[in-house]
């Protein structure tokens, strides 16, 4: 008798043993299960899923709705039962003069961090696809600061920005173009600027990586007809490249926008917020705020605002993507 | 699209090779390590647990600005555990951290049962054991327990001991002689004023700055509130009202301003915990508000730096010479603690061996029964670990006459540490000392900040006063 289960007949090149003079030997029921098992598609796939599900409930979903019921809540770092505390949190927030800073900060960032990102992820991309010797040398050094945790190159960045030892500004100094230390932590302007190339700095690579992407699936013959036809590096680039390579640009701005957005690291090493807190972002703040200041539910609603202005940004430039035809 | 790979196989195993022989070779630099103690260390005593203890404690602390102090402690609580019946665990994590873990594991309610803190944790009030009973225990066998060290560990408000503090550190003045000396304050600055004109000489001639933080960190905290104390202001009174909008406080930020137009850099605004350090250490700074860790740093990493700091108590204002403490310990016992008994036992015995860790920790740890270290006298005297002269720490004898609590004249409550924790009076004065408000502004906008967060805990029962 044969199993249908194990030996299917949908177009397979399966085919049963043949039958010899040796009685047939069914197979074990556990290999028979186990092959039906194998064959339910349905079940496969939500087994396959399963454990991206866990992952996404247990540590975004949980955690986010848990931050929205703490928002609403007494919920102290020391007293951990919940209490209905209505909209008092978000007043208390409202009043707050430094977290509408703290909110400036993060989206002075992230818009002029993005900026810089794509433009120069995009540079950075041209570069990495042209040909030339010792190309996997320079991929593995432009793609060291994405891989290198985030928190160890501040550290790197602390100590280049220090405000008596700067190896850079030492540089400067020899170089004749200043006299006294710049102070790169010290001043509010400089610091913000700081916290912007320590970003920048470390989200290239990922950008030039996705654009990379991008740019080798344009098909040469295009790019080749266009020079032909006598079109120049930068007509090409504004009329060609780009254009094709629009969506993902935007994937990478997206994937630039959320990594700064939503980071309290590079601040947290860098500045702790100051000075004055001209660096604070809501991040950090809600970690100041609710953790070590042990007023979570304040905290709490402090983070809740990064998640409307993300998904505004999301949303907006996901359905700018799928309205760009690129075919 | 295949890639060439120029590096085979061999190649790539032997420049790992060279990199971690020169991993290696970086990290085995000349350590001389510290130099040898000039008397014993205390024997350790121990005395018998009043029940009988058995199982798991698991004890969470800060990694020592001194190593030799962990060097000692880790064996030290084992060994206790083996005579108590006992199993010890001891985790070392940066200070930085333990605030966040400890408010994780209160919230898993499960953790470690024994957590040490550098400064009061206040804030974990409602979900601790209440450690009256070895408070009152520890008096009853060493003597009175210190103001400073009682007004860091109970909330008044309440009557809950919610930590215990054994000890602390003091935060004087470290400054370097020989700058002083060429701006005729040999023994260094003794008023803020002398610290203006002296430090204002010492910028002006050598190009060397005074260090005060103005930064979002633990030092610069330290410092504006000393000067705010010596002024006669404070951010709340005696029964935790907010009284930070006041002419004292005002004068305070005008002084600061003064300061740091004469004698600072926009640095100060840079600094994170070890900037201080390192620019004394570096010979870069004329004096600093800090422990006596960053010369004990020197001693190793620059003996000829550290043989000129010296140290001053704290500095005279029109109203008071008070410096806030440097660190405070604060040990809790979460209520999630599987083995309160044992955590307890622990800390009496612990408190007993007080002159232990002052030795261990090269007298960085002061005890809060004095009477507990009866040699602390001698050894500030004649430093046993190579201070050279060896009295230069006999200005820490009186510290406690100088140091007080955070929250000052009030209880290190919650409010005051959440106004720690957001870096309030240091913004306030960097915030005048950059020009971006008038003094006044300055007091008022700290004032608008730290209200709400008094407000806040007091509606919770954790702040007193009505």
């Amino acid at each position: 008798m044969t199993d249908p289960a194990l030996y299917p007949t949908h177009g397979q090149s399966v085919s049963p043993p043949e039958v010899t003079g040796v009685p047939h030997a069914s197979p074990p029921v556990d290999l028979r299960e186990r092959r039906r098992l194998a064959d339910r598609d349905g079940l496969l796939a939500w087994l396959f899923l399963l454990p991206s599900v866990v992952y996404i409930v247990a540590l975004v979903a949980i955690p986010f709705f848990l931050a929205i019921a703490f928002s609403f809540s007494d919920v102290t770092a020391g007293d951990p039962s919940f209490d209905w505390a209505g909209l008092r949190n978000y007043q208390n927030v409202f009043d707050d003069p430094v977290f509408w800073q703290s909110l400036r900060n993060t989206i002075v960032f992230t818009a002029v961090s993005m900026l810089l990102i794509v433009v120069l992820g995009k540079v950075l991309a041209n570069i990495l696809i042209a040909d030339f010797h010792g190309k996997w040398l320079v991929r593995f050094l432009v793609l060291l600061p994405w891989t290198t945790p985030v928190a160890l190159s501040t550290i790197a960045w602390l100590w280049l920005l220090d405000s008596v030892f700067s190896p850079i500004d030492w540089v400067l100094r020899e170089l004749g173009l200043i006299d006294v230390n710049m102070y790169w932590l010290g001043k509010p302007d400089l610091a913000i600027g700081s916290v912007i190339v320590v970003h920048v700095w470390r989200l290239v690579p990922l950008a030039a990586v996705i654009m990379m992407a991008g740019l080798v699936a344009i098909p040469k013959d295009v790019q080749e007809a266009a020079s032909v036809d006598g079109a120049g590096f930068w007509r090409r680039m504004f009329e060609i490249t780009i254009p094709l390579t629009m969506p993902i640009i935007a994937v990478a701005a997206l994937f630039g926008a959320v990594l700064t957005f939503t980071d309290m690291a590079v601040v947290y090493v860098l500045t702790r917020g100051g000075p004055t807190n001209s660096t604070q972002v809501l991040a950090s703040w809600a970690f100041f705020r609710g953790i070590e200041g042990g007023d979570v539910g304040q905290g709490a609603a402090i983070a809740l605002f990064l998640f409307p202005l993300l998904l505004a940004a999301a949303i907006a430039i996901l359905r700018a993507v799928r309205r760009m035809d690129v075919s | 699209m295949n890639e060439p790979t120029y590096l085979s196989r061999r190649g790539l195993l032997w420049l790992t090779a060279v990199a971690a022989a020169a991993a290696a070779c970086g990290d085995t630099g000349d350590d001389a390590g510290p130099p040898e103690a000039t008397v014993p260390a205390p024997s350790p005593t121990f005395t018998d647990p009043t029940a009988t203890l058995s199982g798991d404690l698991k004890i969470l602390l800060w990694s020592h600005f001194v190593p030799s102090h962990d060097e000692w402690f880790d064996p030290f609580a084992k060994s206790w555990g083996q005579q108590a019946g006992v199993n010890v665990t001891v985790d070392h994590i940066n200070n930085t951290e333990i605030v966040a873990r400890t408010a994780a594991e209160i919230q898993a309610r499960q953790g470690h049962d024994l957590i040490q803190y550098i400064a009061p944790l206040s804030q974990f009030e409602p979900s601790v054991v209440d450690l009256k009973d070895v408070a009152e225990e520890a008096g009853k066998r060493h003597g009175e327990q210190l103001a400073l060290c009682v007004k860091s560990s109970q909330n008044p408000a309440t009557g809950k001991h919610y930590a215990y503090s054994p000890g602390w550190v003091p935060d004087p003045g470290d400054y370097r002689k020989s700058l002083w000396e060429s701006v005729g304050l040999a023994n260094g600055p003794t008023s803020w004023e002398d610290l203006l004109r002296g430090g204002a000489e010492i910028k002006k001639s050598k190009n060397i700055q005074m260090g005060l933080g103005m930064s979002q960190e633990i030092d610069s905290n330290m410092a504006g509130r000393a000067l705010m104390w010596s002024y006669g202001a404070s951010i709340q009174n005696q029964d935790e009202q907010v009284v930070i909008n006041s002419p004292e406080t005002v004068a305070a930020v005008e002084f600061m301003q003064r300061l740091f137009k004469d004698t600072m850099t926009n640095e100060v605004f840079s600094w994170n915990p070890a900037s201080n350090n390192q620019g004394l250490i570096a010979g870069q700074m004329s004096y600093i508000l800090n422990s006596i860790s960053a010369w004990r740093t020197a001693q190793e990493a620059n003996p000829e730096v550290a043989d000129d700091i010296y140290f001053t108590p704290a500095l005279k204002g029109p109203k008071a010479a008070l410096a806030a403490q440097h660190v405070m310990y604060n040990w809790i016992v979460p209520s999630h603690a599987r083995n309160v008994d044992a955590a307890k036992e622990f800390l009496l015995h612990y408190t007993a061996n007080w002159a232990s860790a002052t030795y261990h920790s090269k007298l960085y740890d002061l005890p809060a029964f004095p009477a507990l270290v009866p040699q602390l006298s001698s050894w500030l005297d004649k430093d046993p670990f190579g201070a050279q002269p060896a009295n230069k720490l006999t200005v820490l004898k009186n510290a406690i006459e100088w140091s007080t609590n955070i929250g000052y004249p009030g209880p290190a409550n919650t409010a005051e540490g959440e106004v720690f924790a957001t870096f309030v009076i240091p913004n306030m004065f960097a915030k005048a000392a950059r020009g971006e408000l008038s003094p006044e502004q300055a007091v008022a906008d700290a004032e608008r900040q730290i209200k709400p967060i008094f407000d806040k805990w007091r509606r919770r029962g954790l702040v007193g006063g009505a």
